[in-house]
């Protein structure tokens, strides 16, 4: 080999690599606003990523899976522990702790507040699933298997449906009655409503909704069944 | 006096400042160790938590690693320029406005002033001040090769690599307030570094030591040089994207990072195969066996930590379940112990004998520090691979949850506290070796 040919091999190897990456760095930043609900990013989550700083959490818990390892992930810890939850533990977290201690802080309400509000938007974000340990907690699936209740009906309750759709007496008059909508809609054309409603409605005014494929399957299925 | 350049000097204070931290980031990660394996009483937790003396740690290493690396690059760059050092008085002004800054940062974290991001804890202002610090650096190392006017791949290697870590720290500046492109920045600082910016470093250090000590053409190291370089920054560009497989990134950074990933051993096999290679075919006889020894050693520990350790869980359908678990300890220790602070202490015992005037010198309590210092390091990372199977499979696999695991792994941190403590002779047999070199007895002197 020439050092002409080595030097080649370094500056061509280095170049893809390096448009690769930035080019989808930039795509990265595109996609990232949906993945993360980038929308939901209030002034109080901020804030509350600031508490998780300043209080250095990081430097025990993992959050998306990075950081020490010294104390449980958070990425998902809203599904596990719930906002009461959460609040009980930074409180006194020698209540909860056994032979692995977690420092008493002294976090204000108004910290722990918005520490909640980090934690609820961080497990939203859509990240392939991971940890795996959590998974069985998906609001959406997890607890309705709990409660018995379809998981349908916890998704119509958790994605906001209830804000204009009245289902028997309860909910919205924004958007029509559902009580009956099975008798009206089949299971296809409540997909079609879910996954871009001016596909059905033109004149319509309801958002898209945006969805897992499985989620999106059992919404539709619990809807198609009240006839 | 064998040194060509009197101002190589200004290395000293540095190897010197890095040597003694190194000894105290191995004393706090014993006590780390320790509070694995035991429970640390609730009001000491209060006062020291285990993240203050864990950022304490990982900063430490930072600290030293780089300090380290700027001692030799100002040992290096006047033999590669073949003229004295710009500015003496700004290395040492350097040397002292960053050991400030590190000293004053590592008392903050006590106090809880941090800036609450694992490994980049330095708060603001002392962030900018390292900034500051790069900057005389890279200046003055800059100006030296400038005034100079002589080009070496070598010595390019080396100012690139020092220029890509002093800008890959810039994204550790400001506040992003979306965790998921926080995390993503943060990753182009660490996996930038270790497997980008210091990988330049240690392939043009590991370069230049190679043709000093063997003499082989230098042509034929710098043409190798260039294809080690292509290679690492080829790999370890799109490489990162390992990190971002759940962080709420796109998904196909589960192929990119995945297939980049899976070929970064690569560059790290040729280095393993040129240094042997070159000390085969060497053109000067041994002067002593300390630094051969370190080179081989070097190499091989590079490549079983970030190499193999490295490869063992990079790809998805695997990082899905150790993600974030001691798998990730195990191959931190020993990438970092392999990659860095052998090539730290080659360095060391290359440059040392040379600063204190000695053409040889008594190498049994170098060798012996190696070899105690390396078998604890690769024996404790098997202990901590062995927890992080455990918890793989206990937290992740079976979904037990996460005290459940820890309790099955509490055993092999106390194994790890104790190859912590064989970890502390070595090094500190290690550190008072260097800073009391003795010459060679006759007797033993090669020819």
């Amino acid at each position: 080999m020439t050092t002409k040919l080595a030097r080649w091999i370094f500056v061509v190897g280095t170049l893809i690599s390096l448009v690769l990456f930035l080019g989808l760095t930039v795509d990265t930043h595109r996609q990232v606003e949906t993945l993360t609900n980038a929308s939901q990013l209030s002034p109080q989550v901020i804030a509350g990523k600031r508490v998780w700083h300043k209080y250095n959490c990081n430097d025990c818990h993992t959050i998306l899976g990075f950081g020490s390892y010294y104390a449980p992930d958070m990425t998902k810890v809203y599904w596990r522990r719930g906002a009461e939850g959460i609040k009980g533990v930074v409180r006194n977290p020698e209540k909860f702790t056994t032979w692995r201690k977690m420092p008493r802080q002294p976090v204000t309400d108004q910290e722990l507040e918005d520490l909640v509000a980090f934690l609820k938007w961080t497990s939203e974000i859509d990240n392939q699933a991971w940890p795996p340990q959590d998974q069985k907690l998906r609001p959406a699936t997890g607890r309705a298997v709990a409660l018995g209740v379809s998981p349908g009906a916890v998704l119509f309750q958790e994605k906001g449906c209830f804000a204009c759709h009245k289902i028997y007496e309860t909910g919205g008059l924004l958007g029509p009655d559902l009580t009956h909508v099975g008798s009206r809609l089949d299971y296809q054309t409540i997909e079609k409503v879910l996954i871009d409603p001016r596909s059905v409605n033109p004149q319509g005014t309801m958002p898209p909704t945006q969805l897992s494929h499985d989620d999106l399957d059992e919404l539709a299925r619990f809807l198609a069944n009240l006839k | 006096m064998l040194l060509n350049y009197t101002s190589q000097r200004v290395a000293y204070p540095y190897f010197v400042i890095a040597l003694l931290l190194f000894v105290l980031q191995v004393v706090v990660g014993i006590w780390l160790a320790l509070s694995y394996a035991v429970t640390i009483p609730q009001w000491l937790v209060d006062i020291l938590p285990f993240s203050t003396t864990r950022a304490i740690h990982t900063n430490l290493l930072v600290l030293w690693l780089l300090l380290g690396f700027m001692g030799t690059t100002y040992f290096m760059v006047p033999e590669e320029a073949e003229r004295e050092i710009y500015s003496p008085f700004l290395a040492y002004l350097q040397l002292v406005l960053l050991v400030g800054v590190g000293v004053v940062a590592l008392a903050g974290f006590v106090f809880g002033w941090t800036k609450g991001k694992p490994l980049l804890e330095i708060p603001f202002p002392l962030d900018y001040l390292v900034v500051v610090g790069a900057l005389i650096f890279l200046f003055n190392v800059g100006m030296t090769i400038l005034k100079a006017r002589r080009w070496t791949v070598v010595q390019g290697s080396l100012f690139g690599g020092l220029v890509f870590l002093a800008l890959m720290y810039l994204f550790n500046l400001p506040f992003y307030s979306n965790l998921s492109i926080d995390w993503y920045y943060w990753w182009w600082v660490i996996h930038l570094w270790v497997e980008g910016a210091w990988e330049l470093i240690a392939a043009a250090l590991t370069a230049w030591i190679l043709i000093k000590i063997t003499n082989v053409p230098r042509e034929l190291v710098e043409r190798w040089l260039y294809v080690e370089l292509g290679l690492f920054l080829f790999t370890g560009i799109a490489g990162t994207g390992h990190h971002y497989y759940w962080l709420g990134a796109p998904r196909y950074w589960l192929w990119v990072g995945g297939i980049f990933s899976a070929l970064e051993p690569l560059p790290i096999l040729l280095m393993i195969w040129d240094a042997w290679h070159y000390i085969r075919n060497r053109r000067d006889g041994l002067k002593g066996r300390l630094v051969f020894t370190l080179a081989v050693g070097m190499s091989i520990l590079h490549f079983v930590g970030a190499g193999f350790w490295g490869f063992l869980h990079t790809l998805p359908q695997i990082n899905y379940y150790t993600h974030g678990s001691q798998v990730t300890v195990a191959h931190g220790h020993i990438a970092f112990f392999g990659a860095y602070v052998l090539l730290n202490v080659m360095f060391f015992y290359y440059a040392i004998p040379k600063l204190k005037g000695l053409a040889e010198f008594d190498e049994r309590r170098g060798t012996l520090a190696f070899w105690c210092m390396s078998i604890a390091m690769a024996l404790m990372t098997l202990a901590f691979s062995v927890a992080g199977v455990l918890q793989t499979y206990i937290e992740r696999v079976m979904g037990l949850g996460y005290m459940t695991a820890q309790a099955q792994m509490r055993f092999w941190f106390a194994i790890v506290v104790v190859l912590g403590l064989t970890l502390l002779i070595g090094v500190v047999l290690t550190v008072v070796d260097l800073l009391t070199l003795r010459p060679a007895k006759a007797a033993t002197v090669s020819p």
